[in-house]
This record gives structure tokens, sequence and C-alpha cells, in this order.
């Protein structure tokens, strides 16, 4: 068992996912959970079950630490990921004060929003994960590109090895694309990081 | 070793296994379905002896395992809330005549609803059939109970329920990896005993069985006073207000009572029926007011006999339908909390916010049918021909999804196409109405309810077309096999498959045509004589079966085959197509000059050629693969 991490979760780590059926939110969620359980944290999860095959909207609850209730309540999300901006902002409202909210996108959400998040002082990270994983030739692993993304933000708590480890025991035939996917993403948000102004201390 | 992650529904399916459960059987739906596939996952790892069968519905599954039961043996049925609907007749006789080896009824409920036609709480059919019930709040807890389940069923010779929720079910959460200490089950050499008074009782001897019965639910009633399920917690905070909660709900109390930074006792109920009502009473006598928190409906709270101090679903102090999701149990609690002075913190959700999202109006991403559906094109080629005026009674399954392309106005229950159907042709002929009536379901909910009705159709001289939509497996609740499937739930190959078009014309029907939705110019032809059949002077229902394989299951004759395809310059955005047809790729741009093809999802089926009536959707020639 890996020994927990200087930079454990002191209390409840709350993180919302989302996008739309068939782009890997269950898969997503695991590789996160999966890492969190490895590294010794109590996890619970609530997954989307049914619809994801079918393009309807998808989420997943994932809470590390804390108690056992499957849902998190509005207001509440230390993290939203999302893989499609219309499901970031149907979700916005699930991110506390002072949150991160991750999205798989180009472009901005839409200006009436811009100032509610300001007031709040939740950040928003925009990043273009599909394009990226379209490059890498595997446009499937949007997702895990995403995961890398975030995972340089250190938005999740979680270390890359421990992704990596996560991805090696889960992914089967899949696991050496994933790895591709996961350092493509994690580059892309360092460099994003360096290029960028220092950033506002992550209230967490 | 790493510790594992287990969904509800494998932690089920893993308590099962490791208490020597030996007869096993389902029928798929939501959120139950993962059960019987972890079932045979473990049944496999731990090298057990247990039998598996995806049954053919609901009453099917539950009197299998029944008799399983009645030899000794340990057996279990597992189901969606409404399915334990279908399964009400025996679920009753077998409260009355008991079981040997232990018994276990698991339907999942969905309060929500999530993928259900109700909310239905099977703990109040529990109530009515008069069976014990367990209400699992964890993955790990349910994984416990049924230990206790099993051993309480045997000793009371009686069937229990375990009674699970979608949160539950879809919840995933660590779990030990040692089996729990395993039990192989009693007795150990089973075997059906004759016992005719018994099995085969007649009224008088039912009577006496009833009698049996409530005695068994008293000594069971006292029982639960004393079960590690039910406990209390924040004992020591006093005050006004306590808590009953059951279930999910429970958790999902503890949580808002965090966000609102108060600690209230809270007494946590496992065993909902028989209700251990001394031990409510005893924990009501210290509060003026016990707020009772269950899903789906009220099953604690109508048993507690002194309902004085009371709030709950029943007088409106929790609304009395739908999910107790976080917000939802915030605001309960604040409103019963601040409404006796204890003051709570403000709800996290910024209203300004959520208000600002509301406004933007965005679309709502409803789930459709996939890029390449089969039952996309059955729908098409029938609304293409019949038209809006024709009536499209539909069924369960993903079909039902038909109503996006309104093809589908009514659905019921599993089989209710065929019965309305009927109904719709008789109460049309009374009014000299004569609209085409054409009926869709999918095969297995043909197989699990379908074939009684066709028969009670054909014989009472009904004319309508019915499409059995065969995509050879039950899509929806994740590809288990029917029995027209060459291949059993453990993936071992069936003794034998029954045919769908020989079972239809042994119920009487004379049109019977097999047809490839994807052939949408045949397709349509064939729907165009069915319906001359259902006219004609000596004609009757007639059905067709639209054969294609789910794409998400089998797409190796599209793979073989790839019609790739391009939308030309001409196309004006007429959305035709995208209303129409609806295939998820394809996309109208934003400024709604121009439809493309969203590449990434578009599986290359060449089906939306048909579907642009100006022919501005037209294969890739060089791209294909003759
Ligand atoms: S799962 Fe299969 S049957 Fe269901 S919508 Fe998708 S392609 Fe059609
Ligand atoms: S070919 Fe047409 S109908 Fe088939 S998946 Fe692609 S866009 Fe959809």
């Amino acid at each position: 068992m890996t020994t927990v991490p200087q930079n454990s979760f002191c209390e409840e780590h709350k993180i919302v996912i989302t996008g739309i059926g068939g782009q890997g939110i269950v898969f997503l969620t695991r590789l996160l959970s999966q890492t969190a359980v490895n590294l010794g944290y109590p996890v619970v999860v609530s997954e989307t079950h049914g619809m994801s095959q079918r393009g309807g909207s998808v989420i997943s609850h994932l809470k590390i630490g804390g108690n056992e209730a499957p849902l998190i309540q509005r207001g509440s999300a230390d993290v939203l990921i999302a893989l499609d901006a219309n499901e970031a902002m149907q979700n916005l409202d699930f991110v506390r004060r002072g949150g991160t909210v991750f999205v798989s996108s180009n472009e901005e959400l839409h200006p009436d929003l811009l100032p509610h998040l300001e007031r709040l002082n939740i950040r928003t990270l925009h990043f273009p994960a599909s394009a990226i994983a379209v490059e890498l030739g595997s446009p499937e692993t949007a997702n895990i590109v995403m995961a890398g993304f975030v995972c340089a933000y250190d938005g999740l708590n979680l270390p890359l090895e421990d992704l990596q480890a996560t991805i090696k025991q889960i992914a089967g035939k899949r696991a050496e694309g994933n790895l591709k996917a996961l350092a493509a993403g994690f580059q892309a948000g360092k460099k994003k990081i360096e290029d960028s102004q220092p950033l506002p201390e992550n209230s967490r | 070793m790493s510790t594992q992650l287990l969904t509800g529904n494998d932690a089920i399916a893993l308590g099962l296994v490791e208490q020597g459960c030996r007869v096993a059987t389902a029928y798929p739906g939501t959120p139950s379905s993962e059960i019987l596939a972890g079932i045979i996952k473990y049944k496999k790892a731990l090298d057990k002896d247990l039998y598996a069968e995806w049954s053919v519905n609901e009453k099917v599954a539950f009197e299998v395992a029944l008799a399983a039961a009645w030899t000794g043996l340990r057996a279990a049925v597992a189901m969606k809330q409404v399915g334990l609907n279908v399964a009400s007749d025996p679920l009753f006789s077998a409260a009355y005549t008991g079981v040997k080896g232990g018994f276990i009824v698991i339907p999942a409920d969905d309060p929500g609803p999530h993928s259900s036609q109700t909310e239905q709480d099977s703990r109040l059919l529990a109530l009515t059939a008069k069976v014990p019930v367990f209400d699992p709040s964890t993955p790990a807890e349910a994984r416990e109970m049924i230990a206790d389940a099993f051993a309480l069923s045997e000793r009371f010779k009686i069937p229990v329920i375990l009674r699970p929720t979608t949160r539950l079910c879809h919840a995933v959460s660590p779990s030990a990896d040692a089996p729990a200490s395993s039990s192989d089950g009693k007795p150990v050499s089973p075997k059906f005993q004759k016992d005719p008074a018994h099995w085969t009782a007649t009224p008088k001897l039912r009577y006496k069985l009833h009698t049996e019965l409530n005695q068994k639910l008293i000594e069971i009633a006292a029982e639960f006073a004393n079960s590690k399920y039910n406990y209390i917690v924040n004992e020591d905070h006093g005050g006004e207000v306590g808590i009953i909660a059951s279930g999910v709900a429970f958790h999902t109390a503890r949580q808002a009572l965090l966000e609102l930074g108060v600690r209230v006792p809270m007494l946590k109920i496992g065993t909902p029926y028989p209700l251990p009502v001394n031990l409510i009473e005893a924990f009501s006598a210290r509060f003026t007011t016990v707020i009772v928190l269950e899903e789906p409906d009220t099953c604690i709270e109508l048993q507690i006999p002194n309902r004085q101090r009371v709030r709950g679903r029943l007088d409106g102090s929790v609304p009395n339908s739908g999910e107790l999701t976080p917000e939802v149990m915030f605001s309960v609690l604040s409103k019963s909390l601040s409404g006796v002075g204890i003051q709570v913190n403000p709800s996290p959700e910024d209203a300004d916010l959520s208000a600002a999202i509301k406004k933007l109006s965005l679309p709502a991403r409803r789930p459709r049918l996939c890029p390449g559906c089969s039952h996309r094109s059955a729908f098409y080629a029938m609304k293409q021909n019949f038209g809006p005026r024709a009536i499209y009674p539909g069924d369960i399954g993903c079909y039902t999804l038909g109503t996006n392309l309104r093809a589908v106005d009514t659905f019921v229950d599993m089989g209710a196409s065929i019965t309305m159907a009927n109904g719709f042709f008789q109460a049309n002929r009374l009014v000299g109405d004569d609209r085409a009536v054409i009926a869709t379901i999918g095969d297995s909910t043909f197989l699990h309810s379908g074939i009684p009705p066709l028969i009670n159709a054909v014989h009472t001289g009904a004319r309508f077309v019915l499409l059995i939509l065969d995509n050879h497996t039950t899509a929806m609740t994740g590809f288990q096999p029917t029995p027209a499937n060459d291949y059993l739930a453990d993936g071992s190959e069936a003794p034998r498959k029954v045919s769908i078009p020989d079972l239809v014309r042994a119920c009487g029907v004379e049109y019977v045509k097999v047809t490839d939705p994807y052939e949408q110019e045949d397709f349509t032809a064939i729907l165009n004589e069915a319906q001359a059949h259902t006219q004609a002077a000596d004609g009757g229902v007639a059905v067709i079966i639209a054969d294609r394989p789910c794409v998400l299951y089998d797409n190796d004759p599209i793979l073989e085959h790839p019609i790739p395809v391009v939308v030309t310059d001409e196309c004006d955005g007429c959305r035709f197509c995208t209303e129409a047809f609806e295939c998820p790729a394809l996309v109208l741009r934003a400024d709604g000059s121009h439809v493309d093809i969203d590449y990434k999802l578009c599986i290359d089926c060449g089906q939306c050629i048909d579907a642009c009536y100006k022919g501005f959707i037209v294969p890739k020639l060089a791209e294909m693969v003759p």
C-alpha cells in the first residue's frame, strides 16, 4: 500500500464530473476513484447508468474522504470537470465558493455567467482536450487527456505517478494509449501554467 | 493488494455468492441489471457451484428460484421495482407457503425516477404481501445484510426482501477483498420433500398458513428490535427534534446536517418491515418533533402507530414524490429545524448563479437512439409511410426513445404495446375511426410479455400491424441474452434457441415477414403490404420482424460494408433530417445554415441518405467497400 502523500485530504474532497454519454465519463471517474482508493482514502462514487451510452447528459459524483452520502450537494463541490461546455454550464452551480472548473472546450463560458464566477471566486480553466486527443490519433481518449490536464493543476491532489499506475491496473489493452493521452494532457497543463500569469491561490 | 471498488450491485452479487446462494435468477432492468452479471463473475472467481439464469420475465425468475428454495437450497431473484409487480403473484403465495432454503428477493427501487415508469416503493408491496425487508444504506451494508437475510429466511422459513435503491445500486465504494465468512447454505443434502398439505395447500389450509405467517412476523419484529442495522447516531445531542431515516436517505440526511451545522439525534432503520415499533416509540418519546426520511414512498412512517409528533411525506413536511437529493434534504431539514427555533447555516448553493444558468435556457441533452441504430430506420420508415394520423403504441426498451421521432405514442409496461393496439383497434371500430394502428415491441420485451397479448389479439380478431424490433439482445440494460439468442447468462452456448417468427406463427398470425429495416425501400413496401393485410376481408394482425443487430452490441455488418456519407454544399439547413431522423451524428451548424456529419459519432451506416428528401446527403463513393 502506498503511503498517504503529504497533501492528503484533510477532510472531504468533492468532485463532479460531467459530459455527454459516450465521452467516457464513467471510465474517467473510475480512474480517479481507484487512484484515491489505492492511496488509502475512503471513496464514494455515484454513477449515471442506463442512458450513459445514448448521448444524454451524464454526471458522476466523486467524494474522497468524508461521509457516505452518494451525491454532492449543489454549491459544495471543490472541482467540476466537464468534457462538454454545455454540460459545464448546466452544472456550474455544483461548485462551491473558491472552487475550480475544468472545461474541455475552446470557448469561454457564456458571458452572463462570468460576473457570478468572479463574485464567488470560482476559477475556470479551458482546455481543448478533444483536439489533443484527435492529434494523438485516438479521439476517444479526450477524457484521459483531461485527467492529465487537471492533474497538472493539482486540482485533484492525485499525483501523476499514481494515475499512471491506476491506468496500468484498470485499462487493460487500452493502457498504452491512455498513458500517452494522460502525459499529453499533463504536459499541456504544465505549459499552460507556465505561460499564464501566476495563479490565484487555489483556496484548498 | 489493492482494495477493490465495488458498485452496490456487485456488492450484492458478491454477498450472495459468498453466502452460498446456489440458484440465482433475474430479468434485467435498471438499476438492478448488473447483479446477475456480478453473480456470474464471482461464481467464477470464487469457484462456486451455482446456477444462474436470465429468465424470460420476473414471474418466471421468481418461481425458478422459489422452487430451488423449496428443495432446501439458498436461492435469490433480482429485478427492478416494476418487475416485482410481474412477480407479485408468486410473491404473495410464497409468503404463505414459506420456504426451506434461504430465499432472498431483490427488487431495486428507483426514486426519482431515473429510468422507470413509476417510483413505486417495493417495501409497500412487501408490507402487503407480509414479507420482511432489509433496507441497506451502503453497498457494504447490503453485502453484510445478505448473510442475515439468508439466516432469517431459513430460521423462519419465509422469503426475505433486500431492497436497494438506484443510488445504492450505482454507488461505488471500497469493499474488503476477502470473502466474508462463507456458508454453503443448509441443509447439506437438499431434496424436495413432498408435502401436498403444505406446498399445494387448499384455501382452508391457506387460512392456517396466514395465521402462522402473522405469528412469524410478530417474532421477526421482536428480533429486528435488536438488529445491528438499527442504531442511533448523535445520541448525545439533545433538543426537541429527532430524525428517523433509512436507506441512502440516512447518509444524505447526515451530510445535510453537516452543511446545516447542526447535530440532531438520528435513528437509522435497516429493517423497515416488520417495523420494530418499540424502538421507534422509545426514540420518539424524547422529542416534540420526529422527522421521518425514507425513499421513495412511506413505509416506516406508515407503520408508526402514534403519529402525533411525526413529520414526513404524509403531512407534506417532506415532498411526497421524488428523490431525496442533497438539495431536497437540505431544504426539508432547514425548514423543519428553523421552524422549531434551531439556527442553521444557509444553503451553500448560490441562488443568483443558479438563476443565471436557468436564464440561459441551455439545450437539455435528452437521450437518443444511437448513431446507426436500426430502430431509427424502422421508425423513420413507419412515420413516413403512415404519417402523423396513425396511432403508434410503443413499449419498454431502447426503442421507447422513438417518442423523439413521434413514432411512439404510448407506453405503459412490458408488453402493453400489443394489448394497447388491440384496445385501440376495438375502440376505434366502435366509433368508426379507421386510423392505422402500428405497434412496436423489442425482442426481449416480446418474449417477456408480448406473447399472451398477441394470442389474445389474434383470437379476438383485432387488426393492426405489429413491428417486432429484433436487435438480437436486451440492449437498454446492457446486452443480456434472450431465449432467442444462442448463448446463456454466463456466455456458454444455449442448448436451444427459440425462433421468434415460429412463435408468432404459432400464436395464429398469418402474415409474418422478417426484414431488415436498413433496406428502407423493401421495408416500406412490406409495411404497406402488412397494412393491406390488416384491411383485407380475411386479414388480421400482421407481424413484421425488423431484423438487425444493435450497433453497440454487434456492428460487424457495418464494418464489413461501410457506407460513409457527406452532406453536399446545397444543404440549406432546413433541419428535416435532424428532426425527422435525429441521428446524433447529424449536426446543424451554429448559424443554422447547413447540416454537417460529426465523424466522431458517425458509424458509416448510410441510413441518413434516405432521410434527406432533397438528396443532399450522399454516399462518399470513393471510400465505400462493396
Ligand atoms: S443500444 Fe442498440 S438498440 Fe439501443 S439505441 Fe443504441 S443501437 Fe439502438
Ligand atoms: S451514416 Fe448517417 S445515419 Fe449513419 S451514423 Fe452516420 S450520420 Fe448517422
